[in-house]
């Protein structure tokens, strides 16, 4: 992950998981994950997601992380399919790219 | 309706006899499968403080089995609740035991997926949510909840709330089932109910139950059960107590403490109280007086069937006994006025009449001259609707009459009797039967007694008491 996407997705994390799992629902999943000091690559994070919240959860908690990068990147959520059941890593990449771009 | 009941028999002196009180798993309540395995994934026991939600919520994970449970308390530490709660000592100390007093809702978070990640836990209990969740901004209380049912539904572990707040909060709205503990007055005494509000994808039977905290342990009550007549066991004698006569029964000699002699036991009851749970009050006195050689005449209750009172006291005290020194003297049946030569519309004092002639016909026959008179007053009330001063004018000359023949007396009245102030008035000892949640509950009011739910646990002739406390 570039610098400049990474501090992005690690906002993008704490922001989305804050609006569905609270201040200290989101504390206790990053601390649970280790992640408090870093976050991994998306594919890990979401595979820890899955172990904790199962496939509905996490689908709900990440769609919650893309729409808070796609406000912080200023994206229109029209360009991301997150609709249903989505790839977060797939979702994460591409963002990554066109942030690159 | 089978009764949903497990004899714990090391239970002997919490309430009358081994078998008496009955141990039932919390589970049962719920329907054990569908709580253990079905849909039920959260629920909260809400109820104020002393009603027993603690207890409750320790029933709930006993049931997980050794090791497959987790109690997290926000206010008492392992070593104070055990003391609280002697009872469940083993249940706490068999499942893990979180002290969270000094915890912020992220470390318990935190805790909670540690549990529940490995899914080897089966049932964490939460006690008390409330002293967690009140630190809280209500958004944050509302999300920190949510996060914690996303983790059952996932983990497929029952989360049990404990909660002191009365009033419906967001928890309320979140999780699978409500259960509330009260404690309700009673004639001056306590009763515990435990009280079902919601329960997603089960079918309630019945929506309140009563249950005891006795010895520290959960038992409820499932509604009366009828008992099972073909399962009546060899009567066991009782001797006299110092100078009273035994009731027959252990629960009710533990109660009333025997029947000194010359004294009249009333039996209040209400409308709906099974005539069987009355039954088990009547008979085993009778039985009891039969096998010790002495006699007894029975006035039944309206509607009793005499050939069934007739074979279960035959099988009780034996049919020579029944057909020696017993009368029953159903004075709603013609063919009993006849076979006493009375006239077909007969009179308070003729009855009593005919009663006196039998009580002096049976002492003659009974081991040490004394008689046993079990008497309904409602049978003679009915009867004698229209003369109520006379009924009561020799209901009164027969309890100074066996008085002073030192002869024993229980008599069965309605509560909404009218001449049932005078007749209490004038009773020695007094004791109440309603019905509440289906349970049959009793207590002495003369002398005054603790409450008790009565059951046939051990025979279907004899009552089981057990204390409510």
């Amino acid at each position: 992950m570039s610098e400049d996407f990474a501090t992005s997705f690690n906002y993008a994390v704490h922001g989305g998981l804050d609006k569905v799992l609270g201040q200290s629902g989101t504390a206790a999943v990053l601390s649970h994950m280790k992640m408090a000091r870093g976050l991994p690559e998306p594919g890990e994070f979401h595979k820890k997601l899955l172990a904790l919240f199962g496939k509905q959860g996490t689908i709900s908690l990440e769609r919650a992380i893309v729409r808070d990068l796609a406000v912080r990147l200023k994206w229109s959520l029209d360009l991301l399919d997150i609709e249903g059941a989505f790839d977060f890593d797939e979702t994460m990449r591409a963002v990554e790219k066109g942030a690159k771009a | 309706m089978k009764p949903l009941v497990q004899v714990n028999p090391q239970m002997e002196g919490a309430g009358f006899g081994p078998s008496d009180l009955a141990e039932t798993r919390i589970g049962t309540v719920f329907g054990l499968k569908q709580f253990m395995q079905g849909p039920i994934n959260t629920v909260l026991i809400k109820g104020l403080a002393g009603t027993g939600k603690t207890t409750v919520a320790l029933e709930i994970l006993k049931a997980a089995g050794q090791g497959k449970g987790a109690y997290i308390s926000s206010r008492v530490p392992k070593e104070l609740l055990e003391t609280h709660i002697p009872a469940m000592k083993e249940t706490i100390d068999n499942q893990d035991f979180l002290d969270i007093r000094l915890e912020d809702a992220t470390s318990v978070l935190d805790f909670v997926m540690q549990l529940t990640e490995p899914r080897k836990i089966k049932t964490i209990v939460f006690d008390s949510w409330d002293g967690l969740a009140k630190e809280l901004e209500q958004k944050e209380r509302l999300r920190a909840e949510k996060t914690l049912m996303a983790l059952a539904n996932n983990s497929g572990a029952q989360f049990v709330f404990v909660s002191e707040e009365p009033g419906a909060t967001t928890i309320d709205y979140l999780v699978d089932g409500i259960v509330e503990v009260v404690s309700v007055d009673v004639q001056d005494r306590t009763v515990r109910e435990f009280v079902i509000h919601k329960l997603r994808g089960t079918k309630i039977p019945q929506h309140k139950y009563i249950f005891t905290l006795l010895e520290g342990k959960f038992t409820f009550f499932g509604p009366y059960a009828v008992p099972d007549y073909s399962k009546m066991r060899k009567f066991a004698q009782r001797q006299d107590i110092g100078g009273s006569y035994s009731l027959g029964s252990r629960a009710l000699d533990g109660l009333f403490g025997g029947m000194i002699p010359g004294s009249t036991l009333a039996i209040e009851y209400d409308e709906n109280v099974p005539y069987t749970a009355l039954r088990a009050i009547g008979l085993p006195p009778i039985i009891n007086f039969l096998s010790m050689g002495r006699s007894a005449i029975f006035l039944p209750l309206p509607g009793a069937n005499d050939e069934e009172t007739s074979s279960i006291l035959a099988k009780g005290a034996g049919e020579t006994a029944v057909r020696e020194r017993l009368r029953i003297l159903n004075v709603l049946r013609t063919s009993d006025l006849k076979t006493t030569n009375l006239p077909k519309i007969a009179t308070p004092r003729e009855v009593h009449e005919e009663v006196t002639n039998e009580t002096t016909r049976l002492r003659k026959k009974s081991t040490d001259k004394t008689v046993l008179l079990v008497k309904s007053v409602s049978a003679l009330e009915n009867l004698f609707a229209s003369d109520l001063d006379s009924l009561l004018e020799v209901t009164s000359q027969e309890i100074i009459t066996l008085q002073q023949s030192h002869d024993a007396h229980i008599l069965f009245l309605a509560k909404d009797s009218p001449i049932r102030s005078r007749i209490l008035s004038i009773s020695s000892s007094y004791a109440k039967l309603f019905v509440r949640d289906g349970t049959v509950l009793m207590f002495g009011v003369k002398p005054h007694t603790g409450i008790y739910a009565l059951q046939h646990l051990e025979d279907p002739t004899s009552p089981s008491l057990t204390q409510l406390v």
